[in-house]
């Protein structure tokens, strides 16, 4: 409020011509004034944090902005996005409460997409986070500080993705462990056979997919008299549509 | 090291600190009388309870005394119409904090009942201009009688 005001003043004082940079710079803050050249933090209020503020209790629509975005969020510092993890932590807490809280009272929840908002901030701020400890880590180490994970071949000799953890004790040492974590042999003539038929199914369903598509085409050139080659080859890039359009499925009722 | 990933903890080890806590809480009118320095909250379930005592006192800056928590079930729910298969709510951990004698808290009403009032009551007009349309609509040619209301002379 000081700061508007002293503007104005300035604004309002005449001054000789020669200072024309001077202003200038006093027109443009005619027309767009500092609004909120001081900016604090909010109040501490403790247990009361939980809520809404009060004006907005029974209100049927509270009108809020967008989440932030990544690109938004790189540009700042990492103790201004730890400032900022903690605010987005707060109204996502008082959001929960207040969705509780409607539902016991039985009164429709306002804008509840909010939630979902708070949520892909805190996504958005987490992924940049995890960018810089990589490129840390990267400098660092060579290696990025990621948790370690690996490729293997699972009991059904389908590749996993095996996310690997910390031990105290190695599991060449570790009995318990082993006995909780057999080993099992996944080249079998079971798995082997398991596999064959999984592979049929999939070619199957495949092969499937491919005919209903030319299906669909041929009845395109059927229905429609003047249709856009290029266009179906397009929507339907799997399919040999000038072969399918010349085939007798293609036919339409008329003279050709 | 990624920010959800922790090494394990040995003996002697520094202590593990997390800077992005992602747990929430909910505070929640309880079901039965409490005294008014007691509270009740819904968090996760892999929240013990130093960390509810540690979130509270560090992030909002409340005093805390003493913490009890239990496991509770999500409801089970059966869905309307012909197939009416179950589906389940998500388990949480209720913690009933109790914040030092001097101190109380007074849930707050959050529909009061000027605004409710004032809601029902456009709500009543609202019905009634509609109603009233309707009627208007439907008695146009009343005064003509065979000619359907739809018709305009």
């Amino acid at each position: 409020m000081l700061t508007v005001s002293l503007c104005h003043n300035l604004a309002k004082m005449s001054l000789p011509s020669s200072l024309s940079l001077c202003q200038r710079h006093i027109q443009m803050l005619r027309k767009h004034p500092i609004q909120k050249a001081i900016h604090t933090s909010s109040k501490l209020l403790d247990l009361n944090e939980f809520f809404d503020s009060p004006k907005n209790f029974g209100a049927e629509q509270v009108r809020v902005g967008r989440s932030w975005r990544k690109e938004e969020l790189r540009v700042k510092s990492s103790s201004d996005l730890h400032k900022l993890w903690y605010v987005l932590l707060k109204e996502q807490n008082m959001l929960k409460t207040m969705e509780h809280e409607c539902k016991e009272k039985f009164i429709v929840f306002p804008n509840p997409e909010r939630i979902d908002k708070v949520q892909e901030s805190m996504e958005n701020l987490e992924d940049v986070i995890r960018e810089r400890n990589v490129a840390y880590f990267q400098l660092e180490t060579t290696h990025t500080g990621e948790r370690p994970a690996e490729l293997i071949d699972n009991a059904f000799g389908l590749k996993e993705v095996y996310t690997k953890s910390e031990y105290d004790v190695p599991k060449e040492l570790n009995k318990e462990w082993q006995k909780n974590n057999p080993v099992i042999d996944n080249r079998t003539l079971a798995v082997k056979k398991f596999l064959v038929l999984l592979k049929e199914k999939l070619l199957k369903k495949e092969y499937a997919k491919m005919k209903n598509e030319e299906k669909e085409v041929a009845q395109i050139f059927a229905t429609y008299k003047d249709v856009d080659v290029e266009a179906v080859q397009e929507k339907y890039p799997d399919v040999d549509v000038e072969e399918v359009r010349q085939s007798d499925k293609a036919r339409g009722n008329w003279a050709p | 090291m990624s920010s959800r990933w922790y090494p394990i903890y040995q003996k002697g080890n520094p202590q593990l600190r997390i800077f992005l806590p992602n747990f929430w809480m909910k505070l929640v009118r309880s079901k039965e009388p409490l005294p008014p320095n007691v509270v009740e909250f819904h968090v996760p379930l892999a929240m013990t309870n130093h960390d509810i005592k540690n979130y509270l006192e560090k992030i909002y800056n409340v005093t805390v005394k003493h913490v009890e928590s239990t496991l509770e079930n999500g409801k089970l729910k059966r869905s309307y119409g012909k197939v009416g298969f179950i589906t389940k709510e998500e388990d949480y951990r209720r913690a009933i904090v109790t914040l030092p004698k001097t101190e109380s808290f007074t849930f707050p009403d959050i529909c009061p009942k000027e605004k409710q009032e004032e809601s029902e009551k456009e709500r009543k007009e609202m019905k009634e201009q509609q109603a009233n349309a309707l009627k208007k609509f439907t008695d146009r040619n009343s005064n003509n009688p065979g000619i359907p209301n739809w018709f305009r002379i």
